[in-house]
């Protein structure tokens, strides 16, 4: 008896998808994906100088943002290579970030965020990350530049970091709500706040032409 | 009790070595559900491994007698329903079908099957690749992917009916 279109179906499935190739080693957290350079230990290594080498350079102006209160005792500036998980970085299922406040400000809009570490362990946490405005459907909005210099905070269970992120010259069209603020660390990671509400779709006024890009910026995150 | 220096890095081990062993026992069935609920190889990759580092910053944690290929499977489809994966994935996105790339008959005829299988939703796909490919009863199905069987049941039924009448 002729196979029904179903079973074709499952059997050209299960064929496929049996035949793909585990990776060759265990993940052990985040790793360089294949096409970022290649994943060859020496691409990574280039990465990892590039971005000391940068931070070196950049550290040497101003920061476009005003940094907040100092680092405390818990706090040690590091250089810009990435810390990996394997270092205790903090992944997004163990932190919770949300929207405290939406303060308005001329031209801009200032989003007041905290930070719990809701996991079981201590997690070290870049005090700078790349900040995007996004919408409920994930679109991105706005997207931030790579932060210029970065600490790391140690975040005991429970500890809460604030941090302000300012917002300015959104001109597209209406997003889907709720619009929140994501914050992309060097390795990878993506913290997503909860929206003020679900509802939510505060964005800055648009200052420039119809289609000109907005402007993001955080502060560090801190106690 | 007094606990070791030698006891703590016996524990350690262990979990390693059970970690390591579930990579190699599992990583391909995680990777096939994965594939099930997006129909997107590189994507399937993605979540595969991330289950996996979910699996190993969890390590620790794991009752490692209990088998882990559920928790690995609940993990994966908790990530893929995640609607923020596709910012994140911006980020490291890049093609690494390296199985596909290497064999042109099997991509052009995982090209005609993922076409047919994109008529179903996540659900109706994985329900339907779970019990009919991987063999899971509707009760095992269910509890992955956190639904009723009977849910399941109407699941694996609308998704023969779908493909059938394609």
């Amino acid at each position: 008896m002729e196979p029904s279109r179903v079973s074709r179906i499952l059997e050209d499935w299960s064929a496929v998808a049996h035949a793909a190739r585990r990776p060759a080693a265990a993940p052990r957290g985040i790793v360089i994906r294949s096409g970022l350079l290649g994943t060859t230990l020496a691409s990574a290594s280039l990465i990892v100088a590039a971005l000391v080498i940068a931070g070196v350079l950049l550290s040497r102006q101003e920061p476009n943002v005003v940094v907040g209160s100092s680092p405390s005792p818990r706090e040690s500036v590091a250089s810009a290579a990435a810390p990996s998980p394997s270092d205790g970085a903090c992944q997004p299922d163990e932190v919770d970030a949300r929207i405290t406040l939406w303060e308005g400000a001329a031209g801009s809009r200032i989003a007041d965020v905290e930070l719990t570490n809701t996991g079981s362990r201590p997690c070290n946490l870049e005090t700078m990350a790349k900040p995007w405005l996004a919408s409920g459907r994930g679109d991105v909005l706005i997207e931030g530049s790579t932060s210029r210099e970065t600490a790391i905070i140690t975040l005991a269970p429970g500890d809460v970091v604030k941090t302000l992120v300012q917002a300015s010259n959104y001109c597209g069209p209406a997003p889907e709500p709720p619009v929140t603020v994501v914050f992309v660390t060097s390795y990878g990671a993506a913290f997503v706040a909860t929206a003020l509400s679900p509802t939510d779709t505060t964005l800055p006024p648009c200052n420039g032409a119809p289609g000109s890009a907005g402007t993001i910026e955080m502060h560090p995150w801190a106690r | 009790m007094y606990v070791g220096v030698t006891t703590h890095v016996a524990i350690a081990e262990s979990t390693e070595s059970a970690y390591e062993r579930a990579f190699e026992q599992h990583w391909s069935e995680v990777f096939r559900f994965a594939l099930a609920w997006t129909n997107d190889w590189t994507a399937a990759e993605d979540l595969a491994q991330d289950a996996y580092v979910r699996l190993w910053n969890h390590r620790t944690q794991l009752d490692w007698s209990r088998p882990v290929l559920p928790w690995l499977l609940v993990t994966a489809r908790r990530l893929a329903t995640d609607r923020f994966r596709a910012l994140r994935r911006r980020l490291l996105s890049t093609s690494h079908q390296e199985t596909l790339d290497a064999d042109p008959a099997l991509r052009a005829r995982w090209l005609d099957v993922c076409a047919a299988m994109t008529l179903l939703s996540p659900l109706e796909r994985t329900a339907l690749v779970m019990t009919a490919v991987e063999g899971a009863s509707y009760e095992e199905a269910g509890r992955v992917l956190g639904t009723t069987a009977g849910a399941l049941r109407a699941a694996v039924s609308r998704a023969r009916t779908k493909l059938e009448t394609a």
